[in-house]
């Protein structure tokens, strides 16, 4: 990358926007190491034991293990379902193809609590609320269009030639598929399934109109929560989501590198 | 061209036409390439000549017509079936697998056992001299080094026919020049069926036996580089494989050609009529002193300097005529200014119906 000579103002005003965008997350850390009964900022003394009243939380446990399942499970689900999907998008022409598009990608752009509501009406008549089912299919409702997107934007990207040669070479459709596009598709594919993995593992607003006593999310929980006390635990829970969050996007960096997965 | 037999047609092309809806990009294609030969289809952009190149491999489906390999007809066969080696103008190499993996991958598709894939993708490196980066990744090559990988990699799997679609175009000129030797070089080493699109005469003309030169879908002229740059069939094709000048004159109903005030000579029986006069810049003497079909007095009125070339413009009777000669030193080179009597032979003046473009 260019190195740019960066005048003095200009760095403090960068300085300072980084400063006020992740202030409140830093505060967490900090905050988590509290001894208080309550949150309060400056602590006025040092302890883990909201990291151990975490971990002796089971109901907290337990949402977190509900969470990273779903999240696994979602993540896997919308790879193979958005990985033909978007093949079939940018790959083939037909009728209506846009418009299709535009309806799989709708979902971004409608209200979250909108599509919770909508979900909880449709559900609530299949019996799917407060079962993981019902989880997965609604974090795939929101998930998937982020996959779509995503490998959308690779394939078109992805030099035609190469599935043109390997059909030259002798390799009939479904080999070219496997054995050309999805290899190159990978760095989308891994963009693809860090986002769809964050966004399941962080929804909230539609989740909580399907979690109940039986299941509930760890985001949910959290909100539950803080709803009735205030203490220092989820800071301590906040904590370590940033830290999770942060070793998914390490191990994308790690994959392919930052840059290559996502801006491209 | 000295052959002993007549070689056999190796592949064919009948009534082959494109249209999208209503327009027809190329209304009725025939042409006929022989076992061994290897022929450019050599044209302006969209003139149809990639077109038909993948049209050739399977990769867009004519409209209408057939095409035929060996006598076979193979128009409805898939693309994977068909068995040609193409190289395309991007490379095309696999990114995520190595030199040798992507020169074994048409071998592999063939299920050639994998020991003799390896040991064939080997010797397809070292032909193309790339035999010491089998292991490295596409992009750690140059371009040229790319290039020779695809080629080795359609030529590996020994195809029926090998077609290049501008192979040499993102090359820089040096490279060009080099990869065109080594390009014919293998294709006349291994006797394979070769179809080279360009839009460069300089490769058309240089590494193919026959030239096809096409415009708007149609085949202007078929022929060997010397008969398409000696006796170009229209004045699309004399204009576009070479420079030349272009005078006005008519042809009198006796059959005398008068351009520029003056009676010109051409080889050829003429049609009366307006017509549009053709000659080369090259063919034409500076200074004539000797007995010349066509001599046209001039002026020169600008020089333009290239190196191993300079280029005179010469004002002769209301028109203006190009002439370049090899830069020399046994005589005192022409001012702006300096009296000229331009000079040519007959066979130089290529005379066609005035208005074709």
């Amino acid at each position: 990358m260019e190195i740019h000579k960066t005048s003095w103002p200009m760095r403090i005003i960068v300085f300072l926007l980084f400063v006020y965008l992740l202030a409140p997350v830093l505060l967490v850390f900090p905050l988590s190491f509290s001894g208080d009964q309550v949150l309060r900022f400056p602590p006025s003394f040092w302890s883990t034991r909201w990291y151990s009243a975490l971990f002796a939380n089971s109901q907290m446990l337990k949402a977190f293990w509900t969470s990273l399942s779903l999240a696994a499970v979602v993540t896997v689900l919308s790879i193979v379902i958005a990985v033909p999907a978007a093949w079939v998008m940018t790959r083939l022409r037909f009728a209506g193809r846009d418009l299709l598009f535009n309806i799989f990608t709708a979902p971004l752009l409608l209200p979250t609590i909108v599509l919770g509501l909508a979900i909880l009406i449709v559900f609530a008549s299949f019996g799917l609320l407060a079962t993981m089912q019902g989880l997965v299919f609604a974090h795939l409702v929101v998930t998937l269009p982020y996959a779509l997107r995503v490998l959308a934007v690779s394939l078109s990207t992805q030099d035609r030639a190469c599935e043109e040669a390997a059909r030259t070479l002798g390799a009939k459709p479904l080999t070219v598929f496997f054995r050309v596009t999805v290899p190159m598709l990978a760095p989308g594919i891994v963009a693809a399934a860090a986002l769809c993995f964050l966004v399941s593992f962080d929804e909230v607003v539609i989740t909580l109109f399907l979690t109940g006593p039986r299941i509930s999310t760890l985001p949910v929980e959290l909100y539950n929560y803080v709803y009735n006390q205030a203490d220092p635990l989820v800071a301590a829970a906040s904590a370590l989501l940033i830290l999770l969050t942060l070793g998914v996007i390490m191990i994308v960096e790690r994959a392919m590198g930052l840059g290559k997965a996502f801006v491209k | 061209m000295p052959m002993t037999s007549a070689p056999e047609e190796h592949l064919r092309l009948e009534g082959i036409g494109v249209s999208f809806g209503a327009v027809n990009v190329i209304p009725s294609l025939d042409l006929s390439v022989r076992k061994g030969e290897m022929v450019a289809f050599l044209g302006p952009s969209g003139c149809g000549k990639t077109t038909t190149l993948r049209i050739i491999a399977g990769l867009n489906k004519p409209s209408r017509g057939q095409i035929k390999v060996g006598g076979r007809d193979i128009t409805q066969l898939p693309i994977h079936d068909r068995d040609m080696g193409m190289v395309f103008q991007s490379y095309a190499l696999f990114p995520h697998m190595n030199v040798a993996r992507n020169v074994a991958f048409g071998l592999q598709m063939r299920n050639v056992p994998a020991r003799e894939a390896e040991t064939r993708a080997t010797q397809a490196l070292e032909m193309v001299q790339l035999g010491h980066l089998a292991h490295r990744k596409p992009k750690e090559l140059s371009g040229g080094q790319q290039q020779r990988v695809a080629l080795a990699r359609a030529l590996v799997i020994e195809p029926s026919i090998l077609l290049l679609d501008e192979p040499l175009s993102n090359l820089d000129a040096k490279l060009r020049d080099e990869m065109r030797v080594q390009i014919r070089a293998l294709q006349q080493q291994s006797g394979i069926t070769a179809v080279f699109v360009t839009h460069d005469q300089v490769e058309a003309l240089s590494m193919c036996d026959r030239v096809v030169v096409m415009r708007g879908g149609q085949v202007e002229q078929f022929g060997t580089p010397t008969e398409v740059y000696e006796r170009p069939a229209t004045a699309f094709v004399a204009n576009f494989v070479g420079r030349t000048n272009r005078l006005k004159g008519t042809v009198t109903s006796e059959g005398t050609l008068t351009a520029a005030g003056q009676q010109l000579r051409s080889a050829t029986t003429l049609a009366p009529g307006a017509v549009d006069i053709l000659v080369r810049p090259h063919r034409i003497r500076l200074q004539e002193t000797g007995e010349a079909a066509n001599k046209v007095e001039g002026t020169v009125s600008s020089i333009t300097f290239i190196g191993d070339l300079v280029q005179y413009a010469v004002r002769v009777g209301g028109g203006e005529i190009v002439v370049e000669e090899a830069t020399r030193r046994d005589r005192s080179p022409l001012a702006v200014g300096d009296g000229v009597t331009l000079g040519w032979s007959a066979e130089d003046t290529l005379v066609y119906p005035a208005g074709e473009k």
